[in-house]
C-alpha cells in the first residue's frame, strides 16, 4: 500500500485512490490536509504522488495513504496501475466546470474496472466560487451508482473532512467512529542560544512585512 | 462513550446529527446514498487522551495559523481552529496548542519560553508573529508563526497574555538556575539527571568552566 520507502505503521492504513480530471483541486484538496496550506498556483500532477494522511478517531489512529493521481490525459501514465489494490477512493469534480462533472462516468468506470466494491465518495469542490456551473441539484450521478456525495470547498474548509471521515466509517464499518483530538506530546526543552535569538529576530522582522495569504476571516468568527 | 469526549461538545452534537442522518437516510446532504460495503477492518473503541489532561486552560480561542515558509518568502496557512495556552499544573510550564478544527489535528505545540517574543503583523492589527521551536509533528523544528484572530481585541488579549507568561517563566527560569548553581556541587555527588532545565546547564557551564572536566556527563548530555 505504502511505497517502498514510506514504510508502514503499527495501526491501520488504507490505500485512497483520488481521480478526477485535471485542475479539480485534488492535489490542493490533499495538501490542504498534509500542511493546511492553500495552494493557488496550478501545477499539473504528474503520474500519481502518494501521501500518508493520518486521523485520530475515537477506534484509535488511521492512515489513508492518498494516490493522488494526474488528471490531465497526457500525464496520466499507468493509470490502471495506480488503481490496484485500492480501498476506497474520491472522485472529483469541480463545481465551476460542467465537463469536469461530464467525465465523471468514465473516471468511475476505469476506477471500478480495477477496484470492485470500495466505498466511494464524490466530491464537488470549489463550491466557495459564486459562479457555479454544476448546481448542486444536477448532481445526481452518486445515486445512480451508489456513491456518497459531498460539496466541498478546499479554499474555506467546507466539509473538507467529511470525506475521509465517510471512508474512514465505511472502512471500520462503524457509523459512530469520529474524529478526537490527536494527542499533544509534552513539547522537550530547548536551550535558549542568544546568539540565534538574534538572528530570529532580523528574520522575524522581514517575515512580519510579508503580507498573509488572505483577508477573509470568516473562518474564525 | 459521550463522557471520554472532552471540551468540544457541539461538534460532538453534529456529530450525533450526522450519524443519526446518515443511519436514518433522512434525506438532504448528509444522508447516506453509498452502496453497502463490507467493513475490511475491525476497530475498537479506544480511551481518548489529549496530553492536555495535567494542564490549566488559560486561554482558548479561534484563530488562524500561518507558518513563515522561508523558500518561497511567504506566509502559508496552516491551520484554522482553537489556540490554547495551557500552564501544567505541577511545573507551571505554559505551551501554546493550537488544532485544526473538525479534525482536531495539531498544527503548533510549543513552549512559551522567557524569550519567546511577539511581534506585530505590519499588515494586520489582529495579527501578531512570533518564533518558536516547535513539535506538532513529534520532531523539533524552528518556526516562525503567525496567527490572525476574529478582532483586534482577541489578538491584544492573546499577545499580552504570551508577553505576560514569558516574563514570568524568565523569572522562574533564573530562580532555577540561581538554584541550580548553588547546589551544583551537590548535585554532581548526586550524578546529575538529565532532566534538568538544559538553559540552565550551559549558564552553569560558562560561569563555573573549572568544574566542566568533572561534570562532563551532563555537559554532553546538554549538547
Amino acid at each position: 500500500m505504502a511505497l517502498p520507502n514510506q514504510g508502514t505503521v503499527d495501526y491501520p492504513s488504507f490505500k485512497l485512490v483520488i481521480v478526477g480530471d485535471g485542475g479539480t483541486g485534488k492535489t490542493t484538496f490533499v495538501k490542504r490536509h498534509l500542511t493546511g496550506e492553500f495552494e493557488k498556483k496550478y501545477e499539473p500532477t504528474i503520474g500519481v504522488e502518494v501521501h500518508p494522511l493520518d486521523f485520530t478517531t475515537n477506534c484509535g489512529k488511521i492512515r489513508f495513504y492518498c494516490w493522488d493521481t494526474a488528471g490531465q490525459e497526457k500525464f496520466g501514465g499507468l493509470r490502471d496501475g495506480y488503481y490496484i489494490h485500492g480501498q476506497c477512493a474520491i472522485i472529483m469534480f469541480d463545481v465551476t466546470s460542467r465537463l469536469t462533472y461530464k467525465n465523471v462516468p468514465t473516471w468511475h468506470r476505469d476506477l471500478c474496472r480495477v477496484c470492485e466494491n470500495i466505498p466511494i465518495v464524490l466530491c464537488g469542490n470549489k463550491v466557495d466560487v459564486k459562479n457555479r456551473q454544476v448546481k448542486a441539484k444536477q448532481v445526481t450521478f452518486h445515486r445512480k451508482k451508489n456513491l456518497q456525495y459531498y460539496e466541498i470547498s478546499a479554499k474555506s474548509n467546507y466539509n473538507f473532512e467529511k470525506p475521509f471521515l465517510y471512508l474512514a466509517r465505511k472502512l471500520a464499518g462503524d457509523p459512530n467512529l469520529h474524529f478526537v483530538e490527536a494527542v499533544a506530546l509534552k513539547p522537550p526543552e530547548v536551550p535558549i542560544d542568544l546568539a540565534m535569538q538574534q538572528q530570529h529576530e532580523a528574520e522575524l522582522a522581514a517575515a512580519a512585512a510579508q503580507p498573509l495569504p488572505d483577508d477573509d476571516d470568516d473562518l474564525i468568527e | 462513550m459521550a463522557d471520554k469526549e472532552p471540551a468540544v461538545v457541539d461538534r460532538r452534537e453534529d456529530e450525533e446529527a450526522e450519524a443519526e442522518g446518515a443511519s436514518a437516510a433522512a434525506g438532504g446532504e448528509e444522508e447516506d446514498t453509498g452502496a453497502q460495503v463490507a467493513p475490511i477492518v475491525r476497530l475498537e473503541e479506544v480511551a481518548v487522551t489529549t496530553g492536555e489532561e495535567d494542564e490549566d486552560v488559560l486561554l482558548d480561542m479561534k484563530a488562524k495559523l500561518y507558518r513563515f515558509d522561508k523558500d518561497g518568502n511567504q506566509w502559508k496557512e496552516r491551520g484554522t481552529g482553537t489556540v490554547k495556552l495551557l500552564k501544567h499544573k505541577e511545573n507551571g510550564k505554559v505551551r501554546l496548542v493550537m488544532r485544526q478544527a473538525k479534525t482536531l489535528k495539531i498544527c503548533a505545540n510549543h513552549l512559551v519560553i522567557s524569550s519567546t517574543k511577539m511581534q506585530e503583523h505590519a499588515g494586520s492589527d489582529k495579527s501578531c508573529v512570533w518564533h518558536a521551536v516547535d513539535f506538532a509533528d513529534g520532531e523539533l523544528k524552528e518556526e516562525m508563526f503567525a496567527i490572525r484572530f476574529g478582532s483586534v481585541e482577541n489578538c491584544k488579549k492573546f499577545k499580552d497574555l504570551v508577553e505576560e507568561i514569558a516574563e514570568s517563566q524568565s523569572k522562574t527560569e533564573d530562580k532555577e538556575s540561581e538554584e541550580d548553581s548553588s547546589a551544583a556541587g551537590l548535585l554532581e555527588k548526586l550524578s546529575v539527571s538529565e532532566n534538568k532545565s538544559e538553559e540552565a546547564a550551559t549558564k552553569e557551564e560558562s560561569a563555573d568552566a573549572a568544574k566542566e572536566t568533572d561534570s562532563k556527563p551532563a555537559a554532553t548530555s546538554s549538547e
